[in-house]
């Protein structure tokens, strides 16, 4: 049922938006992700937190966007202007209301639990909208209406994964001819109950009293991740049209490969299978061989059993390749963006490819040898990038592999 | 009027398989949680269901009962995908959850209601409960699940590396009324329709379609009329007629963007290349 891309269906990234911990522009985020600078601080403990020190990766300060449909950009809740910023700054990125009339954008948004977050924040600021029978609109509707998007609009979720099924889907529609333009990828925010429930379900590092330390992709004392807000966007138009136009190219979303572990609704399955399948999907997709891949960019959270799964994963799908590969997760210094992590990191594989260097996996210290693989730990290694790998994973065993290309 | 221009327009994409269309009152929900399986359908693993949503309870229900109506043998569903797109999904417990944490503190947080209660967990329980190893997701959560679902359905189809697609939709036919803890004071229907799609091949002949048109100004004039019902009651009664043997010949489903999701029944799928208005049951006539 697959079928290759021709030449001329390749979909390139004509513009990027993002807010993230570490910086909210792609020069930005990739200078710090380079210098291996840590987003992790210590935050206000919210009201019910069950430990007095809170550590996380927050966003520390939203941009407010330009334009007609963000003037009251200040008076939106900080989930829609955590998904509205970046959104906004990869259309005028990429300029595509000039190119593209609005009938033909479309945008598909990852977010996990937007409905969740929603009740709670109303909640927290005295509002009582989870108790009463309203059904209001989503944010990906409003979202579009504020850009002056009028093609389809749709909001998905895969967990930790969102933003790069989004990402699929919108390359879906531009190889089906139904836009010639989407903006795509995902965001989430830090929300006292989610950290309540993460750390309940003993997902969340506990290494309280050394914040910085505490994200350890790999590394054998690994204990849990660290929530993180943000996300990015992304324009992605076929690369003939961006051509025409001579629009800036970023990268071309070259792969994408989606799988389902069927295993358990939160637990990460131990056996590589599915995941593995999900990476060489996204190869075959893009007509690659497992070493013409020059950096894989990990979900890795920190989580003991997840790292481990992937790790193996990776060495299934890639084989005598993955010797040889330098693979690190950008996680050990953003935090766990959520549903934005997928689309925040491939902004981090943009970063390798433009800077023609690797990001690092900082604390890692001791390597799990469970995890054996050609680590970056601690600093970024110079290294040509033209082809990355972006694993993403999430709870109900959705797996999702993104492989990205250097422009041509 | 923006409209889309599809390259394949009113081709079908995919055929219908199977379909399902469960409603439960909230207070037999429990019930269904302990024993979700109909005869013959395939059973889940014991208290598969017990920390589900209630929408993931009623939409599950849905899928088993479209695979016990299948044809033995029942093809492998191993190579499938899964889309859920319920509409408001964990509002309950995330009511009794914020309740609970305004006394107690963050401990009263269930380590359930994220994986459990988010957008995707319809979609996943579907996936894990029957071994389905395509691609799971879940679509919308808003007034626009059915469009969002739809459109996600039919074009990943073809696209998502996998044999066909289940996509399960979900909703309260009027919302749970709560109270201060979180407790329904009503007993509202939740409605699930679960239909199976895999892709349109010429070989198909005598099948319910699904396509993607640009949208139909004509029809789109004469629908002044509010809806009568909700748009997945509508969607329900028309896939069951479609399927009936063609008891009507094609439905049209608008999308807010200027696109249509048509169904038509065999008759009328043999006739595919050239639609007629008078065709198309609109969603007021429902």
């Amino acid at each position: 049922m697959h079928v290759p891309h021709t030449r001329e269906r390749v979909s390139v990234i004509t513009g990027l938006g993002v807010v993230s911990p570490l910086g909210n522009s792609f020069a930005e985020v990739a200078g710090n992700l380079l210098a291996g600078r840590s987003g992790v601080c210590e935050v206000a403990a919210a009201s019910g937190a069950r430990e007095g020190r809170q550590f996380a990766a927050p966003v520390t300060s939203i941009p407010q966007p330009a334009g007609p449909g963000c003037a009251d950009f200040a008076s939106l809740g900080r989930l829609e202007q955590l998904c509205l910023a970046p959104a906004a700054a990869a259309c005028a990125d990429a300029a595509v209301a000039a190119a593209v009339p609005p009938e033909r954008i479309g945008i598909v948004l990852g977010i996990g639990a937007e409905q969740l977050k929603a009740w709670e924040l109303d909640f927290l600021a005295g509002g009582r909208c989870v108790f009463e029978p309203h059904r209001s609109e989503t944010l990906v509707h409003r979202i579009a209406r504020r850009l002056g998007i009028a093609g389809p609009a749709v909001a998905v979720a895969a967990a930790c994964a969102s933003s790069g099924y989004a990402m699929a889907l919108g390359r879906t529609w531009l190889d089906a001819g139904h836009v010639d333009a989407c903006l795509v990828g995902g965001c989430d925010i830090l929300s006292p109950t989610a950290i309540a429930a993460f750390y309940n379900l003993r997902a969340l590092s506990r290494r309280s009293d050394d914040p910085h330390k505490a994200s350890r992709p790999f590394d054998r004392d690994r204990d849990g991740f660290v929530m993180a807000e943000g996300g990015a966007f992304f324009v992605l138009e076929r690369r003939d049209a961006a051509n025409r136009r001579g629009a800036r190219v970023y990268g071309e979303l070259a792969g994408v490969g989606m799988s389902s572990d069927a295993h358990h609704m939160v637990t990460p399955c131990s056996d590589p299978q599915e995941a593995a399948r999900a990476i060489s999907l996204a190869l075959a997709d893009a007509g690659l061989e497992p070493g013409d891949v020059d950096y894989i960019n990990a979900h890795a959270a920190g989580t003991p059993v997840g790292d481990a799964a992937e790790a193996g994963a990776i060495r299934l799908a890639f084989g005598q390749a993955a010797d040889t590969i330098p693979v690190s997760s950008t996680k050990s210094m953003s935090g766990h963006l959520v549903s934005g992590a997928a689309a925040f990191e491939a902004v981090a594989c943009l970063a390798a490819m433009h800077r023609e260097a690797v990001p690092p996996t900082v604390n890692l210290d001791s390597i799990d040898p469970a995890c054996a693989l050609d680590h970056v730990p601690h600093a970024a290694r110079p290294h040509r990038v033209r082809v990355a790998a972006s694993n993403s994973f999430g709870f109900g065993g959705a797996n999702l592999c993104l492989v990205i290309r250097q422009a041509a | 009027m923006h409209t889309l221009q599809f390259q394949q327009a009113a081709a079908p994409a995919c055929v219908l398989e199977s379909h399902a269309i469960v409603e439960v009152p909230l207070s037999e929900i429990r019930a269904l949680r302990d024993a979700p399986s109909p005869a013959g359908a395939p059973a889940l693993p014991p208290r598969f269901l017990r920390h589900c949503d209630e929408h993931t309870v009623v939409g599950v229900r849905a899928v088993l009962e479209a695979i016990a109506a299948m044809p033995q043998p029942v093809p492998a569903f191993t190579r499938y995908g899964v889309i859920g797109a319920p509409l408001q999904a964990g509002r309950i417990t995330a009511a009794q959850t914020l309740s609970q944490v305004a006394k107690a503190g963050g401990i009263a947080v269930s380590p359930h209601v994220v994986p459990q209660c988010s957008l995707h967990a319809l979609a996943s329980a579907v996936s894990v409960g029957l071994g389905m190893h395509g691609p799971n997701l879940g679509t919308s959560g808003g007034p626009e699940a059915l469009s969002e679902g739809l459109f996600a359905a039919v074009s990943l189809v073809r696209s998502a590396g996998c044999d066909g697609l289940w996509a399960v939709f979900t909703e309260w036919d009027e919302e749970p009324v709560l109270d201060d803890a979180g407790a329904p004071v009503n007993d509202p229907l939740c409605r699930a329709v679960a239909v199976a799609v895999r892709p349109h091949t010429s070989a198909d002949v005598g099948a319910v379609t699904f396509a993607l048109m640009p949208a139909d100004s004509a029809v789109r004039r004469d629908a002044a009329a509010k809806p009568t019902r909700s748009p997945l009651a509508a969607f329900a009664w028309a896939i069951g007629m479609c399927a009936a043997g063609g008891a009507i010949a094609s439905w049209v489903h608008e999308c807010p963007w200027g696109a249509d999701i048509r169904i038509a029944a065999p008759a009328a799928a043999a006739r595919e290349a050239r639609p007629q208005s008078t065709e198309h049951v609109r969603r007021e006539a429902a």
